[in-house]
Formats: structure tokens, sequence, C-alpha cells
């Protein structure tokens, strides 16, 4: 189990602040946040490339300060994959048995086993800078796991890859994870990777951790605004708690009011959020409905991508709505023409108003 | 007339005329201006010492000439290697650390690229002269510098180092810094993954630099005279040659020196060209 307690660092203009959290044996365990959120520093911070200036990290308990990235066994695999170009794949994968001098014949078996089970062998005296991302990234994996790391971390593995590879190497992470129980720390900023592999997830922001839970509630339930911005809620808004009875509250958006089902107070600044397939639009002529937010509004424009339609509405503010392209053609959407909307009170999520400072941009690792 | 693609001469020279990239064509012609001037100094002193080739192998075979150019080669030599032993240290420091204190330490680096050269030869003289901050103790170990060949090799260091370690500190830098991290995660120590990782993936930079230090350093005249006059380096025979023996005499030692350099130079970058290129497609 790795426990960050409290730990800051600063690089140069960059702050880490003040950051907790635990990462438990077995957990896929994802670091999500915007570029520049911190999310690197944290994990080169697990692998001993950066101490904390305040705070400590512990490994079972242990606190780590001083021990080298050398001691750790730890599987580092950067989103440019960093193999090392004068050496070819076999010596790459070779080269951390070789760092703690195993001998010769153990290093050759087990880079033989590691090249057939990521299927490389074909590519074993081919230079790193020869190789398709995809197979350039099998052999950074396989050289991370050469040394039976405790701990893989990887940052931001699957951004530079096409499609194809990708849903490869999902699975063999998936397969990693499942059939290893390899505990696996992953850096991205891409809410799919950690919504598909994910067990329990961070939420980095400015430096600041924002939340941490599993992935399933931090996707369900996200505490802030700026939680819900990145893990795809379309319809934002922040506003006043105007009144409430039996927490059935109504938020003043300043020009629409909306219904919620939330223990909040009358007086409370609260950011609400609503996806986008929660709204219902419908024709004018009066259908009756169960769901308390209905609304007459303005078609502001139409998105149709396949079989679905993003509609943005005016009802005094911009709601995006989610229909099927059937429904945005029998109900004949188009810009600037009337239309019905609504949602239930219980698909609004309420949370509490974030007022973060920002801090600089995180600075290249280090 | 027409050719077997059925066009005509004109139209030919009109095709080609339209494919051909002006701007790099006017770039080529303003550049073709830099090279010409070093061609045709060559091509003229060329004429002149090929006319009379007896003398001109006279020059060549005479020992004083042969020991010049063979002294400064080796004081060259030995000053890149004291270069690699100490330059290649700081190039990475200045390539891993983002310090205010670099800019200071980089301005004092480049400080012999901007100052007149005999101004580097006194700097080196007043420290390296026998009472000097540093030729004093040397003294005492019996190691001088004034008139002997470690002075020859302290002052090719002193004006060789910037293009050492400007070009190695570049090298450095291109190599990412995630490289090392890994390395280290794999149980590398941080000099280990110096060794073993940084160092080979710079070494075009480092056999580069080598390369101009080398030059610079066999080609200084002024700050080796300030210290060093004898032993006699190449240019100082060949300063030597011009005021005592004239223009022909001093030419023809140039032109050895110079069919030298360009020889070495040759073999140097072709044994260099495939050094560190690790992409095969390339």
């Amino acid at each position: 189990m790795i426990e960050f307690d409290h730990v800051t660092i600063s690089l140069g203009d960059f702050l880490l602040d003040n950051v907790s959290l635990t990462i438990r044996n077995g957990d896929f365990y994802f670091i999500m946040g915007p570029s520049g959120a911190g999310k690197t520093i944290i994990l080169e911070a697990i692998a001993g490339l950066h101490e904390p200036d305040k705070g400590k990290i512990l490994y079972d308990g242990r606190d780590v300060r001083g021990i080298a990235p050398e001691k750790r066994r730890i599987g580092l695999v950067y989103q440019d994959f960093s193999l090392f170009p004068h050496m070819t794949v076999e010596k790459n994968i070779a080269f951390g048995m070789r760092m703690r001098r195993l001998q010769k014949f153990e290093i050759r078996a087990q880079v033989k086993e590691l090249m057939e089970r990521f299927e490389i062998t074909h590519l074993s005296a081919r230079a790193p800078l020869t190789l398709s991302g995809g197979e350039q990234q099998r052999v950074a994996i396989a050289r991370a796991l050469a040394i039976n790391p405790e701990y893989l971390l990887l940052d931001e593995p699957l951004s530079a890859l096409d499609p194809i590879t990708r849903e490869h190497f999902i699975d063999e992470l998936r397969s990693l994870h499942r059939d290893q129980g390899l505990t696996i720390v992953q850096v991205t900023h891409d809410r799919r990777d950690a919504a598909i592999l994910g067990t329990r997830m961070a939420m980095i922001i400015n430096g600041r951790l924002i939340q941490e839970d599993r992935v399933a509630t931090i996707f369900s339930s996200p505490e802030m605004d700026q939680v819900a911005r990145f893990i795809g809620y379309e319809n934002i808004y922040t506003g006043e708690i105007i009144s409430c009875e039996n927490s059935l509250c109504t938020v003043d958006l300043g020009k629409v009011r909306v219904f919620v089902v939330a223990n909040v107070h009358r007086g409370d600044q609260v950011s609400i959020c609503i996806r986008a397939d929660e709204i219902t639009l419908h024709s004018l002529d009066g259908v009756k409905s169960s769901a308390q937010n209905t609304f007459k509004g303005i078609v502001a424009s139409l998105v149709i991508s396949g079989a679905l339609a993003t509609v943005e509405v005016d009802i005094g503010i911009k709601v995006s709505a989610i229909i099927t392209a059937k429904s945005a053609e029998e109900l004949v959407i188009e810009p600037g023409r009337p239309v019905g909307l609504s949602f239930k009170a219980t698909a609004v999520h309420v949370m509490q108003a974030s007022a973060f400072p920002a801090h600089s941009p995180e600075p290249g690792s280090h | 007339m027409k050719d077997l693609t059925g066009e005509d001469k004109w139209t030919k020279k009109k095709n080609i005329a339209r494919q051909l990239d002006w701007c790099l064509v006017g770039f080529a012609i303003l550049g073709g201006v830099l090279v010409m001037l070093p061609l045709l100094a060559l091509l003229n002193i060329t004429f002149s010492q090929i006319a009379d080739i007896p003398y001109l192998l006279e020059i060549a075979t005479q020992k004083q000439v042969i020991n010049a150019i063979l002294l400064t080669f080796a004081a060259g030599l030995v000053a890149v290697f004291i270069l690699l032993i100490f330059g290649t240290p700081l190039a990475y420091v200045l390539a891993r650390t983002h310090s205010r204190a670099n800019q200071v330490i980089e301005s004092i680096i480049d400080l012999p690229l901007v100052l007149p050269h005999t101004v580097a030869g006194l700097m080196v003289y007043i420290l390296f002269m026998q009472r000097g901050l540093i030729g004093a103790p040397f003294k005492q170990l019996g190691i001088v510098f004034e008139d002997a060949f470690p002075g020859i090799v302290v002052a090719m260091i002193f004006v060789s180092t910037p293009f050492y370690v400007n070009s190695v500190r570049e090298g450095f830098q291109k190599v990412p810094v995630h490289m090392e991290n890994v390395a280290r995660t794999l149980g590398a120590t941080r000099f280990r993954a110096f060794l073993l990782i940084v160092l080979p993936s710079s070494i075009r930079h480092i056999l580069n630099g080598s390369i101009l230090a080398w030059g610079r350093g066999i080609s200084e005249f002024a700050a080796i005279i300030m210290i060093a006059y004898y032993p006699m380096v190449i240019s100082t025979l060949i300063y030597y040659d011009f005021t005592t023996g004239g223009i022909k005499e001093s030419t023809a030692v140039a032109f050895v020196m110079i069919v030298v350099c360009l020889g070495v130079f040759l073999v140097l970058r072709t044994l260099t060209r495939f050094v560190g290129r690790y992409d095969d497609r390339v």
C-alpha cells in the first residue's frame, strides 16, 4: 500500500499542495486531472524521483524518505516510453536485471519469456526508434516488468496510440491487473481510461487533490464542479439555494430556477450538474410529466453525430441535451425553433461551489 | 526539336525553371558567397604552391615543420582529453539544473568567444606564469607552463572550452530526463544512468564538441604565444616564418597545415558520420 500523508512538493513555480491519498495493494488506481495539474509529479514522487518538502510517502506504513529510486521496486512507463535508443529491444528489457546483477542465464531466460509474452521476440535485435508506437509500448512494459515491480506506474501510456493498438493495450493492462494482481497506478487526462480500467481514482487540479474515491463513485457523485466538468458532465451551473422543503430545494441560477433533491440549506452557494442524456426534449403541446423541471426554450444549435444528436437549448441559460437523431427529426429540432425541455430533480447532482485559486502550471518533470 | 516525351527544348527548360525552388536558389547564392571566400583563398594558395612543388616538399619535410604540426595536434588532443574529463560533468550540470547561477556560469564559459585572443592569452599567462595563482603551486611540483607544452595546452583549453561545453550541454539537454528516470527505477544509480544512458545517447554531440574544440585549439595563435612562444606550434611557426623568411616560406608552411587539417577533419567527419545514429531508417 502506498500512502501520501499531507505531501507537499514544490518544483520551481509549481506546488503539489498537501496531497493525501491511499493506493491499496491490488488497486488499478487512476490519477486524473487536466494537463499541468501535477499528476506526473505524484507518479515520480512514488518512484522516489522527488522527495516531499512536507509530509510523508509511506510504502506499507514505512516512510520511504531517502530511499533512492533504484532501491525501490517500481516499474515506470512514460507516455513517450523512454526506451534507450542506443540499445536493442533485448538489451532494453535486460537493463533492469543487469543493474540488479542477475546471472546472465537468468537474464536471458527472463528476457525470452517476456518477449514471448508480449509477442516481440521478432523485434529483439531492433533499435527502439525503428519500432511502431504499439511495439515500443510493449517493449517499455516488458522492460518495466522485468524487475518484478511491486507497483507499476504508467504515465498516460495510451494517449499516443492509434485506436486499435489502444484497445489491444487496454486488454493487456486489464490482464496484468486481474490475472497477476499487480498494483497499477496510471496517470491520465482521459476519463475513458479510468472508466474502463480503474478501481479507484484521485482527481488532481492545480496541484491539489480534489476528490479521491472509487471510480464509479466519482463518476456518479463528483464533489466539485471542476471534477464534474472533467469527468464529462455537459451542464454545470452555479447558484444559490433559495428554498428547501423535505430535501426538495430550489436553486436560483440567475435567469432560471431549478428543483433539486439534496441535503442543503437555504442560502448555500452550490454548483449543480446534469448529464446531457438526462435531459428530455419535447414539443410545446402540453405533455404531462413527472419531471419537476420543465422549461420552454429556443434551439440554439444542433449537431448530429451518427444515431445521436446534441442539441443546445436556450432557456435563459444554455442547456445541452443528447437525444436520438430520430427524435430530433420527429420533433423537427432546428436552430431558432421553440422546444420544451425537462429533467427530473433527482437527475441534478448538487455539489459545493469550488473556489480554488489557480496555481502556476506544472513544469516539465525533473 | 522534340525528345522522347514529345517536349521541345524550350518547353523542357521552362518546366525545369518552374520546378525550381527559387527561394532556395536565392539562399544558396547568398550562402555561396561565404563558401566562395575560403574556397578562393584556398585555390589561390594552392595554385601558388603547386607551381613550385620541389620547394613545397622541401618545406613540408623540414623537421621543424613536422615537429610543429605534431606538437600542435598533440597539444590539441591533450586539451580535448582534459575537456572530456572536466567539461563533460560541467555540461551535464548545466543541462540538468535550472539555477540562476547557470546564466553566470554560461557567461563565464562563453567569455573566450568574445574576448580578443591577446586578452585571453594575457589572462592565461597571469594565472599560469611561474608566479601566478596556479602556476606557482605547479612550479613546486615541477610543472612549468611558460614556454612549455603545458602552457600551450592550457591556452588551447581556455579558448576551446565554450565550443566543447556548449556542444555537449546541448546534447545532454536533448536526452529526455524521462530516460534517466526510467533507468533509475530499473536499478541504475544516478551516475550509472549518466554513464550508461546519457553519455551514449549524446555521443554525437560529444564527438562534435571534441572535434570543434580540437580545431579551435590547434588554430589558436595569440593566446599561445603569450604563454608559450616556444616550443613553436604551427601557428607560431607560420608567424615566425612570415616575419623572418617572408611570404613564400610562411605560405608553404601554411599550405602544409591546410592540407593536413583538411585531411584530418575529412577523416574525422567521415568516421563520426554514423556514430550515435540509432534509427536505421534514417
